[in-house]
């Protein structure tokens, strides 16, 4: 069963359409990584996945029901959430802010203490949070979040903020709970930051949902360029003309978007030519290459 | 036993460590009260009409501007911290209905302005007794006033607590309880009778006057005198908390 289900999700403020149509499927027990570019719309679908957001067309249900502003109190006791810019009153400690979320959700001090040892917040407990580094802020947000033990947990750039061993560690909680059964959708606009966590990706650009699907679906679905190795590039590109964009790439011509027929006849055509070709192959590509290519060309 | 509502008022209560609010609290009425009898004290003079006088002085201004303006600043330090950094967003997603997030705000702010009553209290009798050497005590009907004025704050407290709830700015509902604070002292003033408690400001304002003879007060403590402010007090908290809740249930989060 899917965790989160959205229909036509849209919003638009005014005449400006921030997020189009999105069919978003996030199955239950996974880390979803929602990756996307600053303005993509990240946080507005994750506002409109918690009803902090009315969404202006579309649905949302989350574990099977319908998130709406009538039944948002309700569900909102089985999602935890961090949302842009981490929680926290300033004016409180770390610990004081915990103990309000815990009397305001009725929760039990071992569910608090799990919450602040899987983030290892221990030790900051007692400082006011007006003087905690970013890093500590999210740790904190994402403590307030975890503590009321979520089905589904929804994190907006949780590891911003944090040093690479933080992003590590907050990684490996993320695995950690999903390991558990928790549903995790975590967003970011940095491939890498999520990569080695998720296992179902969703790719936004400019408010459209270009990709949706496993590591596999994501590597398959993009093209990578064509390496043709010849002793002379420059030959090989003149015989090909302007029938495809290729370009000389050191010793090789490199062509982008081109499938396995065009291939066929590409060799074809320069062997036929007389151009010595010695070395016909696939670029090796990086996920980040991918998701580049995705975001930039807006294209799938 | 703790119920989710009873566990959000004391979350409230929770945010009020370290808050500024202590502050207004216990020094606005004691410089209210001080200052009103300042030139008295400093000129060797006695008070007229001894306890009456000086709760005249004391009580009949403080509920025309300081106390409208105290509800204002307390309101605006409540909701300060809500409107920083993710606050919004968690509050928002948070299982506690908004309609208890509306009552344990003007309930706090309406609390504060209740242990205010209390500070002017012990300030009028401790002024009375130590500045001026009155003799006996305070009269019963003051004690009985200041009970109603714990009543009467509501409304201020919900209306400004609405206020502050929906704008972020800090001086924005201050200088609407300015504008509301002399809008009912000039209707007060024109002694139109019961009408002017449609405005909340008025209706704190009016608790404050009953039984002192001014502003077209008789100068008894009657039952309908008081009736009439704790009904609108009651009548008005109402209407501000249904609104308050409303409007957090239909807007967006946009932080
Ligand atoms: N309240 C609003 N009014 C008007 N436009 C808005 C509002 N909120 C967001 N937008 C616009 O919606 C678009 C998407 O914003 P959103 O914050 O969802 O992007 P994002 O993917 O989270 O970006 P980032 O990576 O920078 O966090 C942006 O162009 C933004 O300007
Ligand atoms: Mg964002």
């Amino acid at each position: 069963m899917d965790t989160v289900t959205t229909t036509g999700l849209t919003k638009s403020y005014g005449r400006q359409v921030v997020v189009q149509g999105l069919d978003l499927r996030v199955p239950e027990g996974c880390v979803y990584g929602f990756l996307g570019p600053n303005g993509s719309g990240k946080s507005t679908t994750m506002k409109m996945l918690l009803s902090l957001v009315r969404p202006t067309a579309g649905e949302v249900l989350v574990l099977g029901e319908p998130m709406n502003r009538s039944t948002r109190r309700r569900q909102l006791a089985r999602i935890g959430s961090l949302i842009e810019s981490p929680p926290g009153y300033g004016h409180l400690t770390g610990g004081e802010n915990l103990r309000l979320v815990q009397r305001s959700l009725g929760l039990d001090e071992a569910q608090v203490d799990r919450a602040v040892r899987s983030v290892r917040l221990e030790e900051q407990l007692d400082k006011k949070v007006a003087h905690y580094s970013l890093g500590m802020k999210q740790r904190l947000g994402i403590a307030m979040a975890l503590a009321r033990e979520p089905r589904l947990l929804v994190l907006d750039e949780p590891t911003n903020g944090l040093d690479p061993a933080g992003i590590e560690e907050i990684r490996e909680l993320l695995r950690r709970l999903a390991g558990r059964g928790v549903t995790v959708m975590v967003s970011s606009h940095l491939l890498g930051e999520v990569d080695k966590a998720a296992d179902v990706f969703g790719i936004l650009s400019a408010g459209r949902l270009l990709f949706q699907g496993s590591r596999e679906q994501l590597f398959a679905a993009a093209v990578p360029d064509l390496l043709i190795d010849t002793s002379d590039p420059h030959r090989a590109r003149a015989v090909l003309d302007d029938r495809v964009a290729a370009r000389v790439d050191g010793g090789s011509l490199r062509i982008p978007g081109i499938d396995d027929q065009g291939t066929a006849r590409v060799v074809a055509d320069l062997v036929g030519a007389g151009a010595p070709v010695y070395g016909v192959r696939r670029e090796e590509q990086s996920l980040e290459d991918v998701f580049m290519d995705l975001t930039r060309g807006g294209r799938l | 036993m703790t119920t989710p509502f009873s566990a959000a008022l004391g979350a409230e209560l929770t945010k009020l460590r370290r808050s500024l609010s202590w502050s207004v609290v216990v020094l606005l009425p004691v410089v209210v009260v001080l200052a009103g009898s300042f030139t008295t004290v400093v000129s060797g003079q006695q008070l007229a009409d001894g306890w009456h006088t000086l709760w005249l002085r004391s009580v009949v201004f403080y509920g025309l501007l300081p106390l409208p303006l105290g509800l204002g600043i307390l309101a605006s330090l409540a909701w300060r911290p809500e409107h920083r950094g993710g606050s919004w967003n968690a509050l928002m997603s948070s299982p506690v209905p908004s309609l208890y997030v509306v009552l344990a705000k003007t309930l706090v702010v309406a609390l504060l302005g209740a242990v205010m009553q209390l500070v002017l209290l012990v300030t009028v009798v401790l002024t009375g007794k130590l500045l001026f050497g009155l003799a006996g005590m305070l009269p019963g009907r003051y004690l009985v006033i200041t009970v109603l004025l714990v009543v009467a704050v509501l409304p201020v407290a919900g209306v400004q607590s609405a206020l502050s709830m929906a704008v972020r700015s800090f001086a924005t509902p201050v200088a609407v309880a300015l504008v509301g604070a002399g809008t009912a002292a000039v209707l007060l003033a024109a002694e139109l009778g019961g009408v002017v408690l449609v405005l909340p400001w008025a209706v704190t304002a009016r608790a404050t006057q009953l039984a002192t003879g001014t502003f077209g007060d008789s100068g008894e403590l009657t039952a309908g005198g008081a009736a009439a402010v704790v009904v609108a007090g009651a009548l008005l908290t109402l209407l501000a908390v249904a609104l308050a809740t409303r409007y957090l249930e239909r807007r967006d989060v946009h932080t």
